[in-house]
């Protein structure tokens, strides 16, 4: 399927919603891996909202992204809970490991917090970290 | 033609079939019911510190620099967004409110250039007044940390630059768009520290503006005051 | 054949609990997927007739079939850390599957949300009410009142909005309770929808919670029937911590940027689209079944103490050797609860600091740990009950990092809306540095020629620790919310009782 099908079906998923817009920038960046200023003209147009006003939400959030970044994503806890369990001393480690070819990005709590360092790469969670854990992780990933 | 200052009482008038009384400082004001306490407290001859808050639109609350307090209630509550109550007591110039005015516009300041005395809005600027209102001498963070100051300016319209530098990120412009002009054209880009005020590049949905820059900071311009001239809805000189 | 139960729960799955399933049933067990028992130091944990073993991996299971395994705990139920609980929200733990109807009825379900429909709405709140209920999201707002305001406000639409935004650092337990026994918050959005006469919820959850998202939609088709007419709409976040502020909440789940709205009007009157709308926590909701069931109400309030009534699930987590979920009646101290419940730092070393109610909440000294856990007594040394998160540190750590850790969160975090946040939270950060690197001279601009009104001379560390306290003040007072509002008591409270780590 082309991706102006894909994001008249994702449009035509949601039609029935109130206040539709977050589910189809969810749509729309799992689909595509951005919601680029294409996309976002078309979903303003479908919702009769103004480019600005879409574009202005998709900024805000940081799960929304207007370029695609191909590389894969590994989001580290570093908040106060994984702190206290010692994930700045692993931190290092990962972004040797990570380098070019893997996103090492920063997320605040994921709920695991009696059981950090913890980590997520797509839906699979990671508890109980240390630094050789993390760079396997990484370089499974 | 000069540009003749008219009062600005913050907040749009309210119609109200029933009043409440308050006092602001002493003075008893009668006011419609839904009245903030920003009007109210204009109309006695008052003038709270504002930044966000004009008549033509909706208050908003986000500057902080209305804070007031009010006998019986918690903490320094904005006077733009509060509404106006039956036999509240107000007060509007407190020490604690000096200080805690100077502290926000001192943090205005540290992210804002020093070049008032080449700046086109130099005497006729709503940030100046309000940091002379206030009382800003010294800017204890120094001018050395995470600024704006960098951004380059927007000349593309005709009537008047923006220069996102001199922006303070109050959202008169975004809100005057959508509320008076329903142009819905601006938007607040990014959140926290990095908000600045954007107009996507692309034409408008629904609206077939072919102006760079959204008509409304024009007509508020033209309305009372000729062109060139301050767009009287930006207050931090951001679009002049 | 063996029934060996294991926790599905996210926290389960991240220790391992796939693979060890996954064993059990290559070795010809039948296996239960339920609840965490939220033993978490535990997970993997696994049940045979009641008897628990943990933390498992895939090679220990031979030795717990064979009889050998050397990980037996006893029976769970036992256990002291599940004995000394009060469990009212958190009663099904471990023992049901989620998403099973015949095991959520045989334990009670809907038993409180069919006497609330016998009851008037009226009834209803005015149980809530006695039952002494306050918010469980963080600034314990009384829910029968929250209710009774939407009940009162006349609209044709009104709304029950659950936040599940859950962002506080230390914090689990919504997640737990979405995962484990997500009908449970369905049957108490029900009973809060009939209460005010909604027709519509939304369960906002964060993005951060997949499995809870996945849970709760599964739940929601299944019991569909039973809260009809009400209709529940599961809305995911996308990575804005202030999104859990309310009003900030709201607009996102109208499609807007998540902005906090200056109050009044209180959602209550003016909030979801526009409409009379109760938002409130997902303990808050779940404590609600239970409340309702015949003498629920004076049960839950004869829990606790003063004005903080009933349980709290509280969450241990950090460095503590024993973490996990602990849900007690308020009034229960920070030293029983790190040492005796949750056997001291999981590093050995000495306790130096915890942190209560998340990223916002004070950092506590061991001087206080005698403080009894409850909204008043806790307001009182300025510190936050918050979400219920208790955050342990050893002696490693140190506090001015913390404190600038406070800040840059503030500032990552910021919605950006009113200036002392939006500004104030990246210069908090910047100070915090200065005077961790002082002394410090004037920095370029302000030895321009031209800058007459600027300082020449450096600014003494005791002169920037001043301008902290004063930017803190700022904050405090001048914020929109609380997310600018109370990151000063981290960072006051840090460099109140460590100054030796601002040097
Ligand atoms: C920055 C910020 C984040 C918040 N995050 C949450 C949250 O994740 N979950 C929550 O229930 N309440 C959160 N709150 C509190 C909510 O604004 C609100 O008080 C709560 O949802 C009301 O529900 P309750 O009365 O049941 O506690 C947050 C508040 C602030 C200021
Ligand atoms: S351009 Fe002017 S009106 Fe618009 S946000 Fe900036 S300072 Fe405010
Ligand atoms: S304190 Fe102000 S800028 Fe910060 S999150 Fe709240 S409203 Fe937004
Ligand atoms: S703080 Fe890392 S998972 Fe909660
Ligand atoms: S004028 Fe009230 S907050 Fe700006």
């Amino acid at each position: 399927m082309n991706s102006a099908a894909r994001l008249a079906e994702i449009l035509s998923a949601n039609a029935g919603r109130a206040g539709p817009l977050l589910p189809i920038l969810h749509d729309v960046q799992a689909a595509f891996g951005c919601i680029d200023r294409d996309a976002e003209a078309e979903i303003a147009e479908a919702l009769n909202l103004s480019r600005a006003e879409v574009h202005g939400v998709v900024s805000f959030y940081h799960d929304f992204s207007a370029e695609a970044d191909p590389r894969l994503v590994v989001q580290l806890c570093r908040a106060e809970a994984c702190q206290a369990r010692g994930v700045e001393e692993i931190v290092a480690a990962g972004e040797r490991a990570a380098g070019e070819r893997v996103c090492l990005k920063t997320v605040y709590c994921l709920g695991l917090c009696s059981v950090g360092p913890a980590a997520r790469v797509g839906d699979a969670l990671h508890a109980r970290l240390d630094a050789a854990a993390l760079v396997a992780l990484i370089e499974a990933a | 033609m000069g540009y003749e200052p008219q009062v600005d009482f913050g907040t749009p008038e309210v119609q109200s079939e029933t009043v409440v009384t308050l006092t602001v400082d002493g003075r008893v004001v009668t006011v419609p019911t839904g009245t903030s306490v920003m009007r109210a407290a204009a109309l006695t001859g008052g003038s709270i510190p504002k930044l966000c808050a004009t008549d033509n639109v909706q208050a908003f609350g986000s500057c902080r620099l209305c804070l007031v307090e009010v006998d019986g209630m918690r903490g320094t509550p904005a006077s733009c967004t509060t509404p106006a109550a039956e036999g509240m007591v107000v007060h509007t110039q407190t020490p604690r409110l000096a200080k805690l005015r100077k502290g926000v516009m001192e943090l205005y300041i540290s992210d804002h250039p020093l070049d008032c005395l080449t700046c086109s809005a130099n005497n006729d600027c709503e940030l100046q007044d309000t940091a002379a209102q206030v009382g800003l001498r010294d800017v204890r963070y120094g001018y050395a940390g995470e600024n704006h100051l960098g951004l380059e300016a927007d000349t593309s319209n005709p009537y008047f630059d923006f220069d996102p530098s001199k922006c303070i990120a109050c959202s008169r412009c975004v809100r005057a768009c959508d509320e008076v002009q329903g142009t819905f054209a601006l938007t607040i880009d990014g959140r926290g520290f990095a908000s600045k005020v954007r107009r996507p590049a692309t034409s408008l949905i629904g609206a077939s503006s072919g102006r760079p820059w959204p008509s409304v900071t024009v007509s508020y311009a033209t309305d009372v005051t000729p062109l060139r001239s301050r767009p009287l809805v930006c207050s931090g000189s951001g679009a002049r | 054949m063996t029934l060996i139960r294991i926790s599905d729960d996210a926290l389960a799955l991240a220790c391992g609990a796939d693979a060890v399933a996954a064993a059990f049933a290559a070795a010809g067990c039948t296996v239960e997927r339920v609840s965490s028992w939220g033993l978490h130091w535990l997970e993997p944990l696994v049940e045979v007739g009641g008897i628990g073993y943990g933390p498992m991996a895939p090679d220990d299971v031979s030795a717990v079939l064979a009889g050998t395994s050397t990980k037996s705990i006893g029976m769970i139920a036992e256990h002291p850390f599940i004995a000394r609980q009060q469990r009212l929200t958190f009663a099904r733990a471990g023992k049901t599957r989620p998403l099973s109807l015949d095991d959520y009825s045989a334990t009670g379900g809907w038993a409180g949300l069919t006497r609330a429909r016998s009851l008037s709405p009226d009834q209803v709140i005015a149980e809530v009410t006695q039952s002494g209920l306050r918010g469980r999201g963080g600034a314990g707002f009384p829910a029968g009142i929250k209710w009774k305001t939407v009940a009162d406000a006349a609209a044709s639409h009104k709304y029950v909005v659950c936040n599940a935004d859950e962002g506080d650092s230390g914090t689990f337990a919504d997640r737990m309770l979405m995962e484990g026994d997500p009908y449970h918050l369905i049957e108490g959005m029900t009973i809060a929808a009939y209460a005010v006469g909604a027709s519509q919820g939304y369960i906002y959850v964060r993005s951060e919670y997949p499995h809870a998202i996945t849970k709760l939609n599964q739940a929601i088709v299944l019991s569909a029937d039973i809260i009809a007419p009400f209709r529940i709409e599961v809305r995911v976040g996308a990575g804005a911590y202030v999104c859990g502020e309310e009003t900030s909440l709201l607009n996102s789940i109208e499609g807007k940027r998540g902005e906090v709205r200056a109050k009044p009007p209180l959602p209550a009157h003016q909030g979801l689209f526009g409409q009379p709308t109760v938002i409130n926590n997902v303990l808050t909701l779940a404590a609600v079944p239970h409340i309702l069931l015949e003498g629920g109400a004076a049960h839950y309030d004869s829990h606790g103490v003063a004005r903080s009534k009933g349980t709290m699930p509280i969450q241990l987590t950090g460095n503590i050797k024993s973490g996990g979920l602990f849900e007690t009646a308020f009034g229960i101290t920070l030293h029983e609860l790190i040492y005796d419940i949750g056997g001291g730092t999981a590093s050995g070393r000495p306790v130096k600091a915890v942190q209560v109610g998340g990223p916002l909440g004070a950092y506590i000294h061991p001087d206080r740990f005698d403080l009894p856990f409850c909204y008043e007594e806790y307001a009182g040394v300025d510190a936050l009950v918050g979400h219920g998160g208790i955050v342990v540190f050893d002696d490693t750590a140190d506090m001015g990092r913390l404190a600038r850790f406070a800040m840059q969160f503030c500032a990552a975090e910021s919605c950006g809306k009113c200036t002392p946040c939006r500004i104030g939270s990246t210069r908090g950060v910047e100070l915090i540095d200065r005077i961790r690197s002082s002394p410090r001279g004037a920095d370029s601009v302000e030895l321009l020629p031209q800058m007459h009104n600027a300082r020449k001379a450096g600014r003494s560390r005791e002169e920037d620790i001043a301008l902290l306290e004063d930017l803190c003040e700022t904050l405090k007072f001048g914020s929109l919310c609380a997310l600018g509002g109370f990151t000063p008591y981290p960072v006051l409270s840090a460099l109140k009782h460590w100054p030796e780590d601002f040097t």
